[in-house]
């Protein structure tokens, strides 16, 4: 029996995915050795990410991580993806909500109506600004171009961000070209991770999303095709792969607030964030008029938060 | 020669060559575009769609002018033996090869229909006989009947979020007109083969 | 099918493609597509398309247009008549001189736009016929115009950094810097030979006489001295600007202040020794306008005002309105300039379509391990050997293969290997850049093989043209050496400008 050979392609570039990604893929072909390998490719390696979701359902790619956003999927769950604003305060919301609060099921029908198997999702880091010029408050904010997801982009440009969508691999040398003034995409730990620290001076310690959901998908036929211990040993690589995220990103951001050299932090004061935390919840009531789908997701979304600060601490504070 | 291929030459360079004449100008739109780029976001307040509007004229200047390129022989040949072949060997030898761009600009073509029938909501594998049977909704049910056809219409990524089926058509109505201007070529060099020029 | 084998038969496919003469984009794009569509599985075929959108996304791409409109604008309105005027009659009174004068016209026409292909315009165009009229070697000339054109690739903007830092990732601002000193130091080894060569074998490049000067209806046989000041402050102001020396303020002073200055010198006979010293200065301020369009591109980028993209508009715009100034827009020129952009552009573009579907397919397909393993394992070399044997391979590939889909499909492979091994990307930057002209310019195939050829007066021969750039090359190639063996020519400006 000959070796069964995947492609796949992650949404980030080669110095994040030595984290985010390549260890679980590793590992997986370790244990699979003959039977299976899958060798993987990084952002816009194969095709560009824009194209990532349609290389997938049609087979040129077999597997993807990504975002549902920055994919751009062609369902009603994909502003959920990534960061939704205030969705989430810590990493571990992410596998909860989708575990037990019953996410794991919209994402699962949403996805098999275009061809392709969600296969999980997890955690990432939080979303801060990182920018040339300090944010001290919410004026600071005004004119900015930031690279950021794109739901998040619709969200901040109420406060006069200017939000830009680049390839990613791309983002380093656009702050440095003048095409960003900054970016809004992760927390301090890949700034470090991917040299953005090197490019930007300050470090705004509010986020406007606690964790950045993302998930891992097949192509729908190749995943079938699968020997179910094949099926089996991928899950177990995509939770290896969402274990080390959580602690990696956890002890990094505090580990590089502490010690890092390279970027300067601010703060706004919470009284003024708090605008930005009101908008969410219209911006959460915009979305969910959009469909029945997405009215569901948000449902959850405000029934989780609900609970977390019912239960007190040290699941919300305050 | 045949008069419909003297014909078809004769259309297809004139049609190219019209096409890429007023793509050749888009260069002063790029220009304003990127101009008002910098001015606003000097001035004002950063416009959001420049880049992305620059990057579709760009499209549109160098996809459009690609045939009015190979008119003026602007694509470049690696001409070591080339150079040195008389005008009928090149003409020979031409003619079999441009059959492989051809294929190439095929391949693009194909891939460029997929994707413009996934930027408008066909997921299947037969992107041809979907636009086919658009086209005939068109003919029966009209311009709502086609609405109606059309699924989930593919967005650009970006806060701007402009809707990529138009860049997407411009792209493959680009490559068609690549492989007419190719097939004209072809006919020249088997016109020269006759001793012909056309 | 093992990765070397599909890796052999992708390069040789092409290499077999190329030779037959077909336009080098349909070259490349058929074996790619052919080789998705073979080998990839299901799927393969949406590569190449898959290429025109992450084309689209490369927005450094769009400068591409604008830095060839710019050369095209400056050499069709010729613009640069002047300058050439104002280079020949200073230098002309040296042995060589003329010669060494093209060397820094092509310096100055490298400001302001992105590729070779202004400069060899302009070279073989103006300055060409009028050296072979002045009994100068046709040989050595032809090599002038060609080594000179080159460093239009090295000396900021610069289409081919561009596409380099977006492949290694690199920012466009440092490799530019990075360029200038390499390309300054490789212009002065131009004129070192030129002006040793004419003073052993005179005949080569006499020098011009003052009866053959007044022709020019002016000059002088003294040689300046405080022009030189002005000219040195023109030359430094836009420097100063941009190494962040002086604020805008003091460099709107300086200039203000050798402007008043040079005009007191030429109204003032005090301070010219002849009645010709008038027409130098007069023609000396030819030299600022190039400067003053590499100054308006430059400095807004530099310093952060305005992004790469925009800043090649306004290089595009502000040659466009100096021509129109000028009064040299005319229709013809208009007309021949929006073409050949479009022409140009289209070349550059679909070559680069075509090889990104190569490269993804070539990558997909898993060739990309094979050539990883040859230069890491298999080869059992140092970095430093792997680094010439890459060099040296971008040589022996720059004999068939176009250097842009040289650069789109092997640099991607390079790059990070280079990186692995502790190298500094922007410095390998230069180096490609170097060998890229190098292979522009040696035969069989290049850019500026081609172009020579076609604009080359009748009386030079192609051996002429082959024979002319053998020195060049070798003192290009002594120019890559010490590159080498000191980086820091290359990374120090951008170290020092960037590192405060
Ligand atoms: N293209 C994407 N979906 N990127 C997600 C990024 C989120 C997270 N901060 C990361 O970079 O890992
Ligand atoms: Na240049
Ligand atoms: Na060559």
């Amino acid at each position: 029996q000959s070796t069964i050979k995947w492609r796949m392609q992650t949404y980030a570039g080669a110095s994040l995915g030595e984290h985010v990604i390549k260890p679980a893929i590793d590992m997986f072909n370790k244990i699979a050795g003959d039977r299976m390998q899958i060798e993987l490719f990084y952002a816009d390696q194969l095709v560009p990410t824009g194209e990532l979701f349609r290389a997938m359902q049609r087979g040129t790619i077999d597997a993807v991580q990504s975002d549902d956003d920055s994919m751009a999927s062609p369902t009603e769950v994909t502003v959920f993806g990534g960061y939704f604003p205030f969705g989430s305060r810590y990493s571990l919301d992410v596998p909860v909500l989708f575990n037990q609060y019953g996410l794991n099921e919209i994402w699962d029908e949403e996805y098999s109506k275009v061809g392709v198997k969600h296969i999980s999702a997890g955690a990432w880091d939080p979303c801060h600004f990182a920018t040339k010029d300090p944010i001290r408050s919410l004026a600071d904010l005004k004119g900015k171009r930031v690279f950021t997801f794109p739901t998040a982009g619709r969200f901040l440009s109420q406060f006069g961000v200017v939000p830009v969508t680049l390839p990613w691999e791309d983002i380093e040398v656009a702050v440095q070209t003048g095409e960003l003034d900054g970016i809004a995409w992760s927390g301090i730990t890949e700034d470090y991770t991917v040299g953005w620290a090197d490019v930007t001076n300050y470090f705004l310690t509010n986020n406007i999303s606690g964790a950045w959901a993302g998930s891992f998908f097949a192509n729908q036929d190749r995943w079938n095709e699968l020997p179910e211990d094949m099926q089996t040993l991928f899950r177990a690589c995509c939770d290896q792969s969402h274990y080390y995220r959580q602690w990696w990103y956890w002890g990094g951001e505090a580990s590089l607030r502490v010690n890092g050299p390279k970027m300067e932090l601010t703060s706004i004061p919470d009284e003024e964030w708090k605008t930005v935390e009101d908008a969410a919840v219209k911006f959460w009531d915009e979305i969910a008029a959009e469909s029945p789908t997405k009215a569901k997701v948000v449902e959850i979304f405000k029934k989780y938060n609900a609970d977390m600060q019912a239960a007190g601490r040290p699941y919300r504070y305050g | 020669m045949p008069r419909v291929i003297t014909g078809y030459i004769r259309g297809v360079d004139a049609m190219n060559r019209f096409i890429g004449r007023i793509a050749m100008y888009l260069i002063f739109v790029l220009v304003g575009v990127l101009l008002w780029s910098s001015i606003s976001k000097t001035f004002f307040y950063p416009s959001i769609w420049t880049l992305e509007t620059a990057q579709f004229v760009m499209v549109a200047y160098y996809i459009l002018g690609g045939p009015y390129s190979i008119q003026m022989g602007s694509n470049v040949r690696m001409d070591l033996f080339y150079g040195g072949w008389s005008t009928k060997t090149k003409a020979w030898i031409d003619a079999f090869t441009v059959l492989f761009l051809m294929f190439y600009l095929g391949v693009l073509l194909y891939g460029a229909v997929g994707s413009t029938a996934y930027s408008i909501g066909y997921f299947g594998v037969e992107p041809f006989s979907f636009f086919w049977d658009l086209f005939l909704t068109l003919f029966t049910d009209g311009v709502s009947g086609v609405q109606e056809k059309l699924g989930y219409l593919e967005r650009s990524p970006t806060a701007w979020r402009p809707y990529l089926w138009p860049v997407k058509t411009l792209l493959c109505i680009g490559v068609i007109l690549m492989l007419l201007q190719s097939l004209a070529e072809l006919f020249r060099d088997i016109g020269r083969l006759r001793g012909v020029d056309l | 099918m093992s990765y070397e084998l599909i890796a052999i038969l992708m390069f040789s496919g092409m290499m077999l493609m190329l030779m037959t003469g077909q336009r080098v984009f349909g070259a490349i794009g058929f074996i790619g597509a052919a080789a998705g569509m073979a080998l990839w599985g299901v799927g393969g075929s949406d590569i190449p398309f898959a290429a025109a959108m992450k084309l689209m996304k490369w927005y450094p791409m769009l400068t591409l247009p604008m830095f060839i409109f710019m050369g095209y604008v400056l050499s069709e309105s010729k613009i640069a008549d002047d300058l050439y005027k104002m280079f020949h009659v200073w230098m002309g009174g040296i042995k060589g001189g003329l010669a060494i004068g093209t060397i820094g016209l092509m310096v100055l026409v490298s400001a302001m736009n992105g590729l070779s292909v202004a400069g060899m315009a302009i070279g073989a165009t103006i300055a060409l016929p009028e050296l072979l009229r002045r009994g100068y070697d046709k040989v050595l000339v032809t090599g002038v115009v060609q080594a000179g054109s080159s460093l239009g690739i090295l000396v900021p903007p610069s289409v081919v950094l561009v596409l380099y830092a977006m492949i290694a990732r690199q920012p466009v601002g440092q490799l530019w810097l990075a360029g200038v000193l390499p390309g300054l130091m490789m212009a002065t080894m131009f004129i070192i030979y030129i002006y040793l060569r004419a003073r052993i074998q005179p005949h080569l490049g006499p020098a011009m006489k003052p009866e053959d000067l007044a022709e020019f209806e002016q000059i002088s046989d003294h040689p300046l001295r405080l022009n030189f000041i002005v000219l040195g402050a023109l030359i430094l102001l836009p420097l100063l600007a941009m190494t962040g020396l002086s604020d805008a303020k003091t460099t709107a002073g300086i200039a203000l202040a050798a402007a008043v200055g040079s005009f007191a010198l030429r109204h003032n006979p005090m301070f010219y020794k002849d009645v010709f010293m008038k027409e130098k200065h007069r023609l000396l301020f030819s030299g600022v306008l190039p400067l003053a369009i590499f100054a308006a591109m430059m400095v807004p980028f530099v310093n952060g005002w305005t992004s790469l993209v925009e800043s090649s508009a306004i290089g595009a715009m502000t040659a466009f309105v100096a021509a129109v100034l000028k009064g040299r827009m005319n229709k013809e020129v208009f007309e021949t300039s929006v073409r050949s952009t479009l022409g140009i552009s289209c070349m550059f573009m679909w070559i680069i379509l075509a090889a990104l579907g190569f490269g993804a397919i070539f990558d997909g397909l898993g060739a990309v391990n094979a050539i990883k393993d040859l230069f890491t394992s298999q080869l059992g070399l140092s970095p430093w050997m792997i680094l010439i044997l890459m060099q040296v391979s971008f040589l022996l590939m720059g004999t068939f293969l176009d250097d842009t889909a040289m650069l789109v499909i092997v640099a991607p492979l390079y790059v990070p290997l280079v990186g692995e091994l502790g190298f500094d990307l922007i410095w390998y930057g230069v180096l490609y850049t170097i060998t890229t002209q190098i292979a522009y310019m040696t035969p069989p195939f290049g850019y500026n093989l081609f172009l020579m050829r076609a604009m080359a007066p009748p009386e030079i021969s192609l051996r002429d043209i082959y024979i002319s750039i053998i020195p060049f090359a070798l003192i290009m190639v002594s120019a890559l050496a010490l590159v080498m063996v000191f980086p820091q020519i290359a990374t120090w400006l951008p170290g020092y400008v960037y590192g405060k």
